[in-house]
């Protein structure tokens, strides 16, 4: 454990509810993840996993319940608010800005923490941000694509650049929706490797359909059904849990597990 | 020569043929096309503030006018009435339109894609029947005229708008200075935001960017590019009428700023140029002269989507390739292409 004593929950989400029209996409909510381990959430489609990152996210007001990060209420925050307290996301669908090249987008999400205060200098003369860039790019392994435009680079690397725009807040917790969905078995490894890597020093949650490396990388599983909590354990705990089984059984488009 | 060099050197030229128009264009044409080029320069303003909203921050803006409309008004009222200079009057313009901007714009920025481009017509038609009817103040559809403040006077000496020359450089130091304030700002951390913004507004946002109050800032600025504009009419034509703010007006810069090139900062510059010298040569001779503008229009958006200037920028590449040993980045300014220009409308 790397974290000091306020530090020993990274993530606290307290009666967490959201409703779309009749539909109960996050239904009461509630745990608490501790600080230095790497959480996995899991479940079928429509569990409401990404709906419960959106909510901590702050892209979703929520209908009840709170959310706190290492102890701070970030509930009702906006998202750049909430990016600026320390918890940043990749998106299911991989987002970055596609008209700048490698170095311009990790620029970008730099540059954002440096402020306006001079208005008329050029944002490519800062120096410490340049280096930034590069420190980011080498720590996702982009070094080699960093004059490369974002559009022509491939599913695999745009990942790992959503990856680097999002560690550029210096983030203590970092969400990761799917961050494999779509990689061949060496893109997969590549990525795996560089979360491993993170997660020594960001509390990091993830949300994972891929089964071999939910179980291979997650200190604990949470898993979603329904908009609830269906199961919370180790890797083995949840392997052997009946309720799970069910649960995956019920969704035949889950057959992985 | 690398492309990043004959990019440098078209524009020193380019600004070098500005600057001698006074002196060499009345020994081949008339001195009446000396106020041609000084009205392009005057009405890129406005296509630039269009190309600030759609091309660095993906806003379409068919609303520019109405703060071309308040520069105009702005300048021309405080020279009526509180006897202002040139500078003065140009001051009172821009921040008259930036505070229409800021009051617009907090509603506006809200919206997004074709519900931003309605509001801004919206806006700018109330304001434009208001200054219709306020008859009294703005003298409405006629307009109001006004007799040229000094620009510059010192001792003996008095420069005067009513002098062609004096007139030209006056208008093309305003134009130079707004082009270069807006290249700082588009290279400026804030600019960085812009670019953000419109390739990518969720992501943006999920860096760490207020997004709103970006797209307000640009929205801002943009109305006092708008205003400069309008300021610099109101002197050039010595009157300031209503019937500048009819969204017509706001259509042109639009047309402008496209076929120019939305996101480099010069190319809506030569988009003016081009289609106004177009309209002075063509309508002499045929009314319908919109036909063909409209046309030329569809074929630049057809065959050369980023316009003038992204076609420049491609030819510029192509140049670069010749050359292995050197990097194709030609000049940032006419090379950064808006890749996705939210033409929603």
């Amino acid at each position: 454990m790397r974290s000091g004593g306020e530090d020993i929950v990274a993530l606290s989400v307290a009666g967490l509810t959201r409703r779309f029209g009749g539909l109960v996409a996050v239904d009461n909510v509630s745990f608490e993840l501790p600080a230095g381990r790497l959480n996995a959430i899991i479940g079928p489609n429509g569990a409401g996993k990404t709906t419960l990152f959106n909510l901590i996210t702050g892209e979703i007001r929520p209908d009840a319940g709170r959310v706190r990060v290492h102890g701070r209420e970030i509930t009702g925050l906006k998202p750049h608010q909430i990016v600026r307290r320390g918890v940043s996301r990749t998106l299911q669908i991989k987002s970055v800005f596609s008209g700048l090249t490698v170095a311009e987008n990790i620029r970008t999400a730099v540059m954002v923490h440096e402020g306006l205060a001079s208005p008329f200098r050029p944002a490519s003369s800062y120096v410490a941000v340049n280096r930034r860039v590069e420190e980011l790019a080498a720590q996702v392994g982009l070094s080699a694509h960093l004059q490369t435009c974002a559009s022509t680079l491939s599913y695999g690397d745009i990942a790992l650049l959503e990856i680097a725009l999002a560690l550029a807040n210096e983030p203590r917790l970092l969400l990761l929706d799917e961050p494999v969905c779509g990689m061949g078995p060496r893109e997969t490894e590549e990525t795996v490797a560089t979360i491993r890597n993170i997660a020594r020093t960001v509390d990091i949650v993830l949300i994972e359909h891929d089964m071999e490396v939910v179980f291979a990388i997650a200190d604990e599983i949470i898993v979603m059904a329904q908009g609830g909590l269906l199961a919370r354990g180790t890797p083995d705990e949840i392997c052997n849990s009946p309720d799970v089984q069910e649960a995956y059984l019920g969704a035949p488009e889950e057959e992985d597990l | 020569m690398t492309a990043t060099n004959i990019s440098r050197v078209a524009l020193v030229v380019f600004a070098g043929l500005l600057l001698a128009v006074p002196v060499v264009m009345p020994m081949f044409v008339s001195p009446f096309w000396i106020d041609i080029i000084a009205e392009i320069l005057i009405w890129s303003l406005l296509a630039a503030s269009v190309n600030l909203l759609l091309g660095y921050v993906g806003l379409l803006s068919f609303g520019q006018a109405l703060f071309f409309g308040v520069g105009m008004y702005g300048a021309a009222l405080s020279v009526i009435h509180w006897g202002a200079d040139f500078w003065g009057g140009l001051a009172v313009g821009i921040v008259a339109a930036m505070l229409m901007a800021a009051i617009a714009g907090s509603v506006a920025v809200r919206l997004t894609w074709h519900y931003f481009a309605i509001i801004t017509v919206v806006f700018s038609l109330i304001l434009y029947f208001a200054a219709m009817s306020a008859k009294p103040i703005t003298g409405g559809d006629d307009g109001i005229s006004f007799s040229t403040p000094k620009v510059f006077s010192f001792g003996d000496l008095e420069l005067s708008l009513a002098d062609q020359s004096v007139q030209y450089y006056t208008i093309l130091l305003v134009v130079a200075a707004c082009y270069g304030l807006f290249g700082l700002i588009v290279r400026s951390p804030l600019g960085v935001r812009f670019m953000a913004v419109r390739e990518n507004d969720r992501r943006a946002a999920l860096v760490g960017i207020n997004v709103y109050l970006t797209r307000y800032l640009a929205f801002v600025l943009a109305g006092g590019l708008a205003g400069a504009s309008g300021a610099l009419f109101a002197f050039f034509g010595r009157y300031a009428s209503a019937s500048y703010m009819f969204y017509h007006v706001s259509g042109e810069a639009v047309v402008w700023a496209i076929v120019g090139g939305a996101g480099s900062l010069l190319g809506p510059l030569f988009g003016t140029g081009l289609l106004i010298i177009f309209r002075e040569l063509i309508s002499t001779v045929w009314e319908h002269y919109l036909f063909v503008v409209g046309a030329i229009t569809v074929l630049v958006v057809m065959f050369a989507p980023r316009g003038l200037a992204g076609a420049w920028s491609d030819f510029m590449k192509v140049i670069g390739r010749n050359k292995p040993a050197e990097t194709p980045t030609s000049n940032p300014g006419l090379s950064k292409p808006a890749a996705d220009t939210k033409l929603g409308g």
